[in-house]
């Protein structure tokens, strides 16, 4: 069953053309890489999906419901509810200790637990540093801090762009191992990448080239519940 | 964990853990709030203050008589019932007569008064000496002490004459009637006479009483020599053809025609024999006034010197209340009519309410002015930290923070700010407030409590107007550009 489906969708910025024509479908627990080029509308076609911009044209419908056309507020909502973002860079906000960032997303989404909060840093193996500032951590461990808060609201789908672009090996292997874990629980996955390593552990590659899907690769390799070391 | 105790943590957390650019906003805030509750503190207090102050500067109503009768105890018990007693500080009675110097032969004005009362509403007197505290002792004027040349713990001779004797005077000119008259004599100085008519109405007898005129010259009208040429003559005399003057002493000879001619019949004889008393100087009295010219003494001693006791010609209040409430009282013992007029010293309260009504024109101009700057400050303060925490913003949003969330946050770190602003301004205002009193006034102010949860609230009231555009920045941006590589 898919849930999502971008039907068409091109995003125009005056002259040039970041989306054009995309077409692409997604079933409910698959996970899907993107690569391509710089340029290329990678980031464009996540922000579309993550309810954070609407396309020109065509329409998204994210679980048989179109949010191309829905107001700015419906899309908070939507966000909120049924997605979970990581980004390139660790976005936290640094007054606040990991387990605080973690919390904020569960106060917007419905009550902050603490307890839960901490399980989730435990599950990124940061249960001791639940109490640190972001400038007390590493790149890495901020960047797991996040994938903890995409997850702390189970969402039905994780967006993650470039999510180990700036990881040594052994946060990488951390990430990918948490998101596999994830998908065997039956978490949609889409995640953005330039690192063919990271691609090959998604079941399936989407290639954008200059705002065009140029091809899709299945990947032959995926092994369900692979760990990385 | 409920929502509202993660709003809180997230606020303070917010505000500890970035304290350099928070602590300018706060800053703000607490001196606007400073300035403000002090500001307000004084103005509340500067009234009571400067009704103390002026307080100082003498009496600020006075009792007068509403007719030609002196005033007496009684109708001015009357009209003090009328103004509360713990307002009242101090309330001075004067009776005014002019009264001679034995030996030097001058006259002055005596005021019979009571000193305790004098001290509470001429506190500006200074003395040198002591204010009298017993029978037959005078607080001197400092001119009349030049003048007469008296010294601390001088005596003195005073003497006095009644004038008035003539008030109780009409009647018939009939044989045997008794007249009595006083004319002004060398120096100014009276000279009395006293006499009796013959079966004829002419002078059957006649005594001049010269005693305050020089006694070797003027003194010798006193002298049978003199009366005698008298006898016999009718009413009214000419100086020069009916009897003529002794030589040397014209100007008394001729004051003794003039009484004999201003005389008139009299039943109370004696009332013309004023006493005379040695009284010791206790103090020499210096106000730059024109008090320096009299002679002040007790009242037991002005009614040995004149013979006559609860008599007033003035009784000067100082009354603690504004200008508004010394009229109410006017009016309500006007209203009375207990033969009493009072007065304001219109000096005294005037300027009192000039410079109270020019002063609060000043704390709101100030105020004012200084709310809007910490309206300025705190918005353009706000202005930056949002621009500083765009990610952040873009990062709640983008974590699922609607609008709305993102208004309550920046408007709750606001009002945070503006009651810790708020507390931390009641307190250096008061301190503030006070250092001002103390250095200004010399005393120390009361808390006002109210003070506080008025200055939290202006506080908090103003810190949010002043997040209404940062947030309204806020809201307007994009997560998606902000979250976007950059
Ligand atoms: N707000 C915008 N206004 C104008 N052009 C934009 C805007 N956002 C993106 N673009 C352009 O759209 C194109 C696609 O950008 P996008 O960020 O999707 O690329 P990307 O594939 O994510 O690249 P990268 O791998 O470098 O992150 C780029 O040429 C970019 O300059
Ligand atoms: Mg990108």
């Amino acid at each position: 069953m898919s849930l999502l489906e971008l039907k068409n969708i091109s995003k125009i910025y005056g002259e040039l053309k970041a989306l054009d024509n995309v077409s692409v479908h997604v079933d409910q627990g698959e996970w899907v890489a993107i690569m391509g080029p710089s340029g290329s509308g990678k980031s464009t076609m996540m922000n579309i999906i993550g309810c954070m911009d609407k396309p020109s044209l065509g329409e998204v419908l994210l679980d048989g419901v179109d949010i191309s056309k829905e107001s700015s507020r419906a899309l908070t909502n939507i966000r909120r509810d049924k997605i979970g973002l990581i980004f390139q860079q660790f976005h936290m906000v640094n007054y606040l200790t990991a387990v605080e960032n973690i919390m904020v997303s569960q106060y917007y989404h419905s009550m902050p637990d603490e307890k839960e909060a901490l399980e989730a840093l435990e599950r990124v193996g940061l249960r001791d540093r639940a109490h640190h500032l972001p400038s007390q951590l590493s790149g890495g461990e901020q960047q797991r801090v996040c994938v903890a808060r995409a997850l702390i609201n189970h969402p039905e789908l994780i967006l993650a762009d470039e999510p180990t672009g700036n990881l040594d090996e052994t946060n990488e292997n951390i990430v990918l191992n948490l998101f596999s874990q994830l998908h065997k629980e039956g978490t949609t996955l889409i995640v953005v990448t330039h690192d063919p390593e990271v691609a090959e552990a998604a079941q399936r590659t989407i290639v954008l080239e200059h705002g065009r899907v140029a091809r899709e690769v299945i990947n032959e390799g995926f092994i369900e519940g692979r760990q990385y070391v | 964990m409920t929502k509202r105790k993660m709003f809180l943590r997230m606020i303070t957390a917010s505000l500890l853990r970035r304290r350099s650019r928070m602590l300018i906003a706060l800053l703000s805030i607490a001196i606007g709030a400073t300035i403000l509750s002090g500001l307000v503190t004084i103005y509340y207090d500067v009234p009571r203050q400067m009704e103390a102050q002026f307080r100082n500067y003498g009496a600020n109503m006075i009792l007068v008589s509403a007719d030609d009768q002196p005033l007496t105890g009684e109708n001015v018990e009357a009209a003090l019932s009328l103004i509360p007693a713990e307002k009242v500080i101090g309330a001075t009675p004067y009776r005014y007569v002019n009264a001679q110097m034995v030996r030097s032969q001058l006259s002055f004005v005596a005021a019979g008064t009571d000193f305790d009362q004098v001290k509470a509403t001429s506190p500006y007197f200074v003395v040198e000496g002591e204010y009298p505290s017993g029978v037959r002792q005078v607080l001197l004027g400092k001119e009349v002490a030049e003048t007469i040349g008296a010294k601390l713990n001088s005596v003195i001779e005073i003497t006095y004459k009644p004038t008035a004797v003539l008030s109780e005077a009409g009647g018939e000119l009939n044989p045997g009637a008794t007249l009595a008259g006083s004319a002004e004599g060398f120096n100014q100085n009276l000279v009395y006479v006293t006499l009796t008519l013959g079966d004829d109405l002419t002078i059957a007898s006649l005594e001049v009483d010269a005693s305050l005129q020089t006694p070797e010259y003027g003194g010798q009208c006193a002298e049978e020599f003199f009366t005698s040429r008298f006898l016999g003559k009718a009413l009214p005399l000419t100086f020069g053809e009916d009897v003529d003057g002794v030589s040397g002493a014209t100007i008394t000879s001729e004051a003794v025609v003039n009484a004999i001619n201003n005389a008139q019949v009299t039943e109370n004889a004696t009332a013309l024999t004023g006493a005379t008393l040695s009284m010791q100087v206790t103090g020499i009295l210096d106000t730059g006034g024109k008090e320096e010219g009299y002679i002040f003494m007790s009242q037991e001693d002005m009614a040995a010197l004149t013979g006559e006791r609860d008599r007033y010609d003035v009784m000067e209040l100082s009354v603690s209340a504004g200008a508004e409430e010394l009229a109410s009282y006017v009016d309500q013992i006007n209203a009375m009519e207990a033969g009493v007029t009072p007065r304001l010293v219109k000096r005294i309260t005037n300027s009192e309410t000039a410079v109270l009504g020019k002063l609060q024109a000043l704390v709101f101009l100030v105020t004012a002015v200084v709310l809007v700057l910490t309206m300025i400050c705190v918005s353009t303060t706000m202005m930056a930290v949002v621009t500083e925490r765009r990610r952040e913003i873009g990062l709640r949003k983008a974590l699922g923070a609607s609008d709305g969330s993102i208004r309550t946050e920046f408007l709750g770190e606001g009002m945070f700010l503006g009651l810790l602003g708020g507390v931390l301004g009641t307190a250096l205002g008061f301190a503030f407030a006070q250092v001002v009193s103390v250095n200004v006034f010399g005393s120390s102010i009361t808390f006002q409590p109210l003070l506080l949860p008025v200055t939290i609230l202006v506080s908090m009231v103003i810190s949010a107007l002043s997040c209404l555009l940062p947030i309204r920045q806020a809201v307007a941006i994009d997560p998606a550009l902000v979250l976007k590589g950059e």
